[in-house]
């Protein structure tokens, strides 16, 4: 579904991405692992098409990143979702169900399903402007998932969120892992990506220092955090 | 094309949210009304009472041109913080990151704050047309044609504006296109004057000096508001330069949209 080839990306001198190449199957929950400033977000926006790779190409469903129909079918929640502080949540989501090609009921039918799904039922005519870090992220979810995407990409989800949004965004997780959507999910909650993702890579300094998936990565008792300190310590050295 | 139509129509919603929208509204409704009081007092010139049709075809005229000058100070408010709002408050994100290409989002924010502005204009000036119509009982024949004929001059403030917007901060890239104006202003509004009857008359050697090509090939924003002048007077047009200027301002418009595409193409969001 996803193939990043050679992709390097440069800002000035500086190598965020350094000649990665990696593919995500269909239906795979992927984890992209790595401590700030590692190229995880640099990935992402690239997917995205936000910024272009300095070398090398990314496909998505057999088109280029670059040619916006390749995100026809993507859903993405951003680090810290912005929305537009003059929108309510439900503005939001129906401008987002517009440009998804929803109107009329089809609309209001799919955003009452998400809004069941991220827990904001009731809370969607509020501006945004009054909605706390974690309902912006959970509307910004709601957004993701309008439409039921083939390929979902979450920034860091659940910052902003409580305990208990961290559950909802994981149960989330979950059931669409089952529902067998293709997910990639840049966190730094590494219990939560071992409990829903079935491959992960781990990123550091632009390079991906190993990608797997999490069985054959764990070994003997390993936590994700054992492992993800052993790869970053021995980089170190 | 469906998603330019899209943003377009968001555009249009989202400017009318902003409290400046009806700073402006405000301030022109209220101008209106100052202007009213022009068309009802008799008005008398040397002993001899004035038509009431001429002083509102004078009065009116004027009004237009002060309407037109102040909708490029409306257009490069609303269109400064274009990029840089969308930017802020995540509405780039919202519209990049589905299947909409960044020419249907640029082409679609700079046509919807067109169309709000144009029809803004056009509002102000039918209420002129109509208020000269209810006052007098005459019409200004190509008044409302006019004004849209100026809505040509907005359409290039906002890709000016735009364009600049993406590389000087918000308030400078719109200070820049008023200079850019001012001298157009300075330049053809002194050719205009040099053409005008009246020095025609009394300085019949200054008309046969040919302008610089600079002052030629320079977007003929205030030229094109001297044409629709021309329309309202019914007089004759001196043209700097071989091409009309609507056609120089029609290749200034393409040109800025072509160059502000491929830099927002190129642009990380």
């Amino acid at each position: 579904m996803i193939i990043l080839d050679s992709v390097t990306k440069k800002f000035g001198s500086f190598t965020a991405v350094d000649n990665i190449s990696y593919s995500i199957k269909k239906g795979e929950s992927f984890a992209l692992l790595g401590p700030n400033g590692a190229g995880k977000t640099t990935i992402v926006r690239m997917l995205l098409d936000f910024i272009k790779p300095s070398s090398g190409s990314i496909t998505i469903d057999e088109m280029s990143s670059s040619n916006p129909e390749s995100r026809k079918h993507i859903g993405y929640v951003a680090e810290q979702h912005m929305i537009p502080p003059y929108l309510s949540g439900l503005e939001y989501l129906l401008r987002n169900a517009s440009l998804i090609g929803l109107t009329g009921q089809d609309a209001k039918n799919e955003i009452d399903r998400v809004l069941e799904m991220v827990s904001m039922k009731g809370e969607e005519r509020k501006k945004s402007s009054a909605y706390s870090k974690g309902m912006k992220q959970r509307i910004g979810l709601g957004a993701a998932l309008l439409g039921q995407p083939k390929l979902l990409i979450l920034d860091e989800p659940v910052t902003g969120l409580d305990p208990i949004g961290i559950r909802d965004v994981r149960k989330t997780l979950e059931i669409l892992r089952d529902k067998g959507l293709t997910v990639i999910l840049n966190s730094h909650l590494l219990s939560e990506v071992e409990k829903t993702c079935d491959t992960a890579a781990i990123m550091y300094k632009g390079k991906i220092l190993v990608k797997d998936t999490i069985n054959a990565i764990l070994k003997d008792h390993e936590t994700l955090e054992d492992v993800f300190f052993r790869y970053i310590e021995h980089e170190n050295e | 094309m469906n998603n330019v139509i899209k943003i377009t129509a968001y555009t249009m919603r989202d400017q009318l949210r902003h409290k400046s929208f009806y700073v402006l509204l405000g301030l022109s409704i209220l101008f209106i009304l100052m202007i009213r009081g022009c068309y009802d007092g008799g008005y008398t010139v040397n002993g001899e009472m004035v038509n009431n049709a001429t002083v509102a075809w004078h009065v009116s005229k004027i009004v237009f041109h002060l309407i037109a000058a102040g909708m490029f100070l409306m257009v490069s408010m609303l269109s400064m913080k274009i990029f840089s709002r969308d930017h802020e408050d995540g509405s780039v994100v919202l519209f990049l990151s589905r299947s909409v290409s960044r020419w249907q989002y640029v082409l679609g924010r700079v046509t919807g704050t067109w169309v709000l502005c144009l029809v803004f204009m056009f509002i102000l000036h039918l209420t002129i047309f109509l208020t000269v119509w209810a006052k007098t009982g005459a019409f200004i024949s190509g008044y409302l044609s006019a004004s849209l004929i100026c809505s040509i001059n907005l359409l290039f403030v906002i890709a000016c504006v735009c364009f600049l917007s993406l590389y000087l901060p918000d308030f400078i890239s719109a200070l820049f296109t008023m200079g850019i104006l001012f001298v157009g202003f300075i330049s053809d509004g002194g050719y205009q004057i040099l053409n005008s009857d009246i020095v025609r008359s009394a300085v019949s050697s200054t008309i046969n000096a040919d302008p610089a090509l600079w002052r030629v090939l320079y977007p003929k924003v205030f030229m094109v508001q001297s044409y629709a002048d021309t329309i309202l007077g019914k007089s004759e047009f001196h043209n700097m330069g071989p091409l009309h200027p609507l056609l120089n301002l029609f290749f200034y418009i393409l040109l800025i949209m072509t160059l502000l595409l491929v830099c927002f193409n190129k642009k990380e969001i």
